[in-house]
């Protein structure tokens, strides 16, 4: 942290305060609209100029939502599909972040670049070939298959991060567990792993950001109204002639609130997995 | 996984593991790949393969049949179809024209909002928050919230536009208006990202070096484009990379907002591919779309890489 003297600077300190109003401003003022359009009547939704404030407020879309439209089968599907490939994506990605960063193996470092490169693939080159391997899996319209997709994808961001977490812890924490006579499974389980907890948590929120978001695979993949996840389920609410944003937006604020609470907990894991995550190695 | 079990009865080893490095070391090596193997195994089906089999299929004569598609034959026309296709030109251009402008816009506004809460002495904590939730929003409903904001009728940009005198405009169905809104729903979800990103290299810039630059009579401006660009570098070019990689597999946003239009108006490389193949069901084509995408995602990342490492180098 950088200590500057801003002495004879009280006018600037008031434009901080002014500019991060601002920002305040820009960002906030949409996330209003979604939340306050949520509240309003179908009616009023569609008043001409818009009402800036919901009256009456009504709670009729939050019904509709899990009512008509069949949001809380999407929210399951999300759910389901997002903690289990966000579990696989630990386990495996710590074992393998384990090894990677500890364990002496010849082509680490070719292996690295090679997991990077991957993760910067764009889903749409690999999204035909996987429908095609899915469908002769069986496995279109179920839970496995997105699972499968999204472990893959995560993992080798995932790797990296734990990997980089992993190296950061001193050797000599080993060596006590191989004096007490412990195997490596159990060193990494009772004395690594509490030590590379805060990766788990960074790699653990970006792979259920990155799982809860998702559209594209989970459009091709899981189409039919049963299996949709979020994000597909409120693209294809309505009809094609009318778009019901009152019950899109009652639904949008449950699907942000998740998220919004865990990110808002663990902000100082997502930051640190934005910034250092990435750039070490 | 059973590779993993059969590694857990071997490893708790017998002998002591002090004093014999030699075996030891083979010995963890083994255990390393062990460990190592089910990612591989998940990542090389699920990644690599696709991706080998993506290309296979944009150099076949692929034709659809009831029970899958047929690859016969090896063929370099899907390529040439796509290269002289007009939709296709047209998708590459408004692809890399709409990165160019949505990444710079998103770095310059997200620079001076990581400056701005860099002084704030008060709340940063409650604006960092504010800022992680664009971030962690589906962009399906960040699609849908514009959707609603540029409706022609009862949309607040309407309102909006129409209170400056510009009467009502039909955002979506014009070609640049709907670029342009595409844009900004874009730079509202994504500036936010770049501003937390520079904020977090800011914080780690030495304090001294502007003390110094104080003392030397620096004025604001100055010191920000003589010594906080330069040091910053590295981090611009970390938020860059980033940015450029996602924006060129831009999706979501125009499949929702847009549909591609009007006519081809947002149509991006990867809508083209995805259409191409799932609405037109012309496989080759679409996977030749795909794999040009993906080799010129890839070379921007090698090419971003070396300039990144360059410029490490140079910190060292």
């Amino acid at each position: 942290m950088r200590n500057r003297k801003r002495t004879g600077w009280h006018r600037i300190i008031n434009g901080v305060n002014i500019s991060a109003f601002f920002v305040v401003l820009f960002v906030g003022l949409p996330l209003y609209w979604l939340i306050a359009s949520s509240f309003k009547t179908p009616d009023n939704l569609g008043d001409s100029p818009p009402q800036y404030f919901p009256n009456p407020v009504t709670l009729t879309n939050y019904r509709d939502a899990f009512g008509p439209e069949d949001f809380g089968i999407y929210f399951r599907n999300s759910l389901i599909i997002t903690l289990v490939a966000t579990a696989l994506v630990l386990i495996v990605g710590t074992m393998a972040g384990y090894a990677l960063g500890r364990l002496p193996m010849r082509g680490k470092f070719t292996l690295m670049v090679t997991l990077l490169i991957i993760s910067v693939f764009p889903a749409i080159a690999v999204v035909a070939p996987l429908y095609l391997l899915l469908r002769d899996l069986g496995w279109l319209n179920s839970y496995q298959g997105l699972i499968l997709v999204y472990t893959a994808f995560n993992l080798p961001f995932a790797v990296w991060i734990l990997r980089n977490y992993m190296l950061g812890i001193p050797k000599e924490m080993e060596e006590t567990g191989r004096i007490d006579g412990a195997g490596p499974i159990r060193t990494l389980w009772t004395i690594i792993l509490p030590m590379a907890l805060p990766g788990l948590f960074t790699a653990g929120i970006f792979c259920f950001t990155a799982c809860w978001t998702e559209f594209l695979f989970a459009l091709t993949f899981n189409s039919a109204n049963n299996y949709r996840t979020i994000p597909v389920g409120i693209a294809e609410f309505g009809t094609v002639y009318t778009v019901p944003y009152g019950t899109i937006f009652a639904a949008s604020v449950v699907a942000v609130v998740p998220i919004g609470i865990l990110v808002f907990i663990f902000r100082k894991f997502v930051i640190s997995g934005l910034t250092s995550g990435a750039v070490k190695g | 996984m059973t590779t993993i079990s059969s590694a857990a009865e071997q490893a708790p080893v017998s002998a002591p593991l002090v004093g014999r490095p030699d075996i030891n070391r083979k010995r963890m090596a083994r255990l390393g790949w062990t460990f190592t193997s089910p990612a591989l195994i998940i990542i090389g089906a699920v990644t690599i393969f696709p991706i080998v089999y993506s290309v296979v299929i944009s150099f076949s004569n692929a034709t659809v049949s009831g029970n899958g598609v047929a690859l016969n034959g090896f063929t370099t026309s899907n390529y040439s179809l796509v290269l002289k296709n007009s939709t296709w030109h047209y998708a590459l251009g408004f692809t890399i024209i709409y990165t160019a402008i949505t990444v710079i816009v998103e770095l310059v506004i997200g620079t001076m909002i990581a400056l701005v809460l860099e002084r704030l002495t008060a709340g940063r904590g409650f604006m960092m928050a504010l800022l992680l939730i664009p971030w962690s929003m589906i962009t399906v409903i960040n699609a849908e919230l514009w959707g609603y904001i540029y409706q022609g009728t009862y949309g607040v940009a309407d309102a909006i536009l129409n209170a400056v005198g510009l009467g009502h405009p039909d955002v979506l169905g014009t070609p640049t208006p709907a670029i342009i809104g595409l844009m900004i729903a874009d730079i509202w979800k994504t500036t936010p990202f770049v501003a937390i990103i520079v904020l977090a290299g800011l914080v780690m810039l030495p304090g001294d070096v502007y003390e110094a630059a104080e003392v030397d009579g620096s004025s604001g401006w100055s010191t920000f484009w003589r010594i906080t660009v330069p040091l910053l570098r590295p981090t611009l070019a970390l938020a860059l990379i980033f940015r450029v990689l996602q924006a060129f597999g831009l999706f979501d946003l125009p499949y929702v907002l847009t549909n591609g239009g009007p006519g081809t108006a947002t149509t991006s490389l990867a809508i083209l591919g995805y259409d191409a193949i799932f609405k037109n069901l012309s496989y080759g084509p679409g996977a030749a779309v795909a794999t040009t995408t993906a080799l010129l995602v890839l070379l921007g990342c090698l090419l971003s890489l070396r300039a990144f490492r360059v410029q490490v180098g140079k910190e060292d």
